[in-house]
């Protein structure tokens, strides 16, 4: 049945190349607005020969890793005392959901005004756009613990930092990880973005820089670099970890 | 000598803006030791009045004294089981037992030997390891069971926890509750809309009147244990209590009926 699956997705893959290929063999378009596959992939290899790839690479994740570690911290406390204190969450949870809404390159220019051409301000743009996906999924995680839970641990005479840290963090881990998931994906549309704008190193960088040269063999095959990092992330991190959760708190 | 002593408890709720009384002034004093059974229709309010005893809710007036002295937060000398079991999913069998104890801040070997104990007595053992998904619902009940048990409560309350059950499994625990209430001499509060489970389980059945709730009678059960659930001596009992019941359930119906 998996191998089914992935039959069927190395011939779709391959299929796409195949008909790139073939596109590109009638002409229709200059070498400069439409390459060949073959294009892509040498313009990958060049940049894995001198390094600028994985130099791009790392710097991206890095940013990443920074930023979305600082967003579930910072996410998931505010989550807490908007779930737990009725007050913030009239207040405080009506901003969020507010902020929410802005698109991660609409922060470019704050970040730019506050702290100049550095990491700093394009880490600043990736915790701004992913930190709110994980206060609301903490918020409704919390919201959602079954109560006979909270009743059991109260009965057992739990504390109430013990009652959040003991039972209804782990209680909400479903939620969280689904938070965690939304704000990678909103983390990495957010470094990208910032990286494009500010052109300061990383893989959004390089993507300007295949504009400037108008190289468009290199924007693809970094757009490329950045989908496939996306899938890898995604699939064998977080749905892994989302299933495995699933099935243990006998959600699935 | 009386362990738990409930004076002149009531609740009301808010109803759709309406108060509704739902316990009337309830007296209930259980001795220490004594196996204590509140058996009444669905709807009765008994599940509140454990949750009173246990400090989950607040009566407006009345007070519970454990021991003599008054209560109003919940805590660990009053343990529950819950009919849905309510165990922590992330938790291992064992550390689900061990989670009060650990609560608490008792050392991690002091917590393995007390676990140890009621593990054996619960006959887990062998589960001790496993994740609540891979149980059944009664093995999750003998989990509950333990995880009340090893806080070593003054009073262990116990609301529908058979309920959820399957005819075999619940004759089973039946029977094992009641060698586990030797064993532990324990002060058990039995709730139950079974008048089998009661006459099985309780030295008292005290029979709640439909709401606004009130002590409608008291039966003393004397026979002697372990009692099974097939012993056809108990119908006797069953049926002075259905007796007194059976109006209780008419009232009641009658009542939607009006709603």
């Amino acid at each position: 049945m998996k191998g089914k699956i992935t039959a069927k997705r190395i011939a779709f893959y391959a299929g796409i190349v195949v008909v790139w290929q073939i596109v590109f063999s009638l002409n229709i378009w200059t070498e400069n607005i439409f390459p060949s596959p073959i294009q892509v992939v040498e313009d990958l290899a060049y940049g894995a020969a001198d390094g600028s790839l994985f130099f791009g690479i790392a710097t991206s994740m890095w940013r990443l890793i920074v930023g979305l570690g600082i967003s579930i911290a910072a996410g998931i406390t505010l989550g807490i005392f908007m779930a737990r204190i009725e007050s913030v969450n009239q207040t405080i949870g009506s901003l969020v959901l507010g902020l929410q809404s802005i698109p991660s390159v609409a922060w470019v220019p704050m970040a730019f005004l506050w702290f100049g051409l550095s990491d700093a301000g394009i880490i600043f743009v990736t915790v701004a756009s992913s930190m709110f996906a994980v206060t609301i999924n903490t918020y409704s995680g919390m919201k959602n613990v079954p109560p006979s839970y909270i009743a059991a641990a109260r009965n057992m005479g739990v504390s109430e930092a013990q009652l959040i840290t003991n039972v209804m963090l782990p209680a909400a881990f479903p939620h969280l990880i689904s938070g965690f998931r939304q704000g990678w994906a909103f983390a990495w549309r957010g470094v990208i973005g910032a990286e494009i704008i500010f052109s300061f190193l990383g893989l959004g960088f390089l993507l300007n820089v295949g504009r400037e040269l108008n190289d468009i063999s290199q924007v693809i095959a970094i757009m490329l670099v950045i989908m496939i990092i996306g899938i890898l992330i995604d699939g064998f991190i977080f749905k892994k970890i989302e299933r495995k959760v699933m099935s243990r708190w006998g959600l699935a | 000598m009386t362990k738990l002593e409930a004076k002149n408890i009531v609740k009301h709720f808010d109803h759709n803006g309406n108060q509704v009384l739902a316990l009337d002034g309830i007296n209930l004093k259980v001795d220490e030791g004594d196996f204590v059974c509140i058996v009444g229709p669905s709807g009765c309010g008994k599940s509140t009045f454990l949750n009173i005893i246990a400090g989950l809710e607040k009566p407006n007036s009345g007070e519970v004294l454990l021991n003599g002295k008054a209560i109003s937060t919940p805590g660990p000398d009053r343990t529950m089981v819950f009919q849905e079991g309510a165990l922590f999913p992330w938790l291992k069998v064992i550390d689900n037992v061990e989670f009060g104890l650990k609560m608490a801040g008792i050392p991690k070997d002091e917590r393995a030997q007390i676990s140890q104990r009621y593990l054996d007595m619960m006959q887990l053992t062998k589960f001790a390891n496993s994740y609540t998904y891979q149980l059944s619902t009664g093995m999750k009940q003998r989990v509950a069971i333990a995880r009340a048990l090893v806080m070593d409560p003054e009073i262990l309350l116990m609301d529908e926890p058979f309920a959820a059950l399957d005819a075999q499994t619940r004759d089973l625990l039946l029977v094992e509750l009641q060698l586990i209430w030797e064993r532990t001499k324990k002060t058990i509060l039995f709730v139950t809309h079974s008048i089998a489970e009661s006459v099985i389980l309780g030295n008292r059945v005290v029979v709640f009147k439909n709401r606004p709730s009130k002590i409608k009678k008291e039966f003393v059960i004397n026979y002697r244990r372990p009692r099974l659930a097939e012993d056809q001596n108990l119908i006797k009992y069953q049926q002075d209590i259905l007796a007194e019941l059976r109006t209780e359930v008419k009232a009641q119906i009658k009542g939607e009926f009006e709603e």
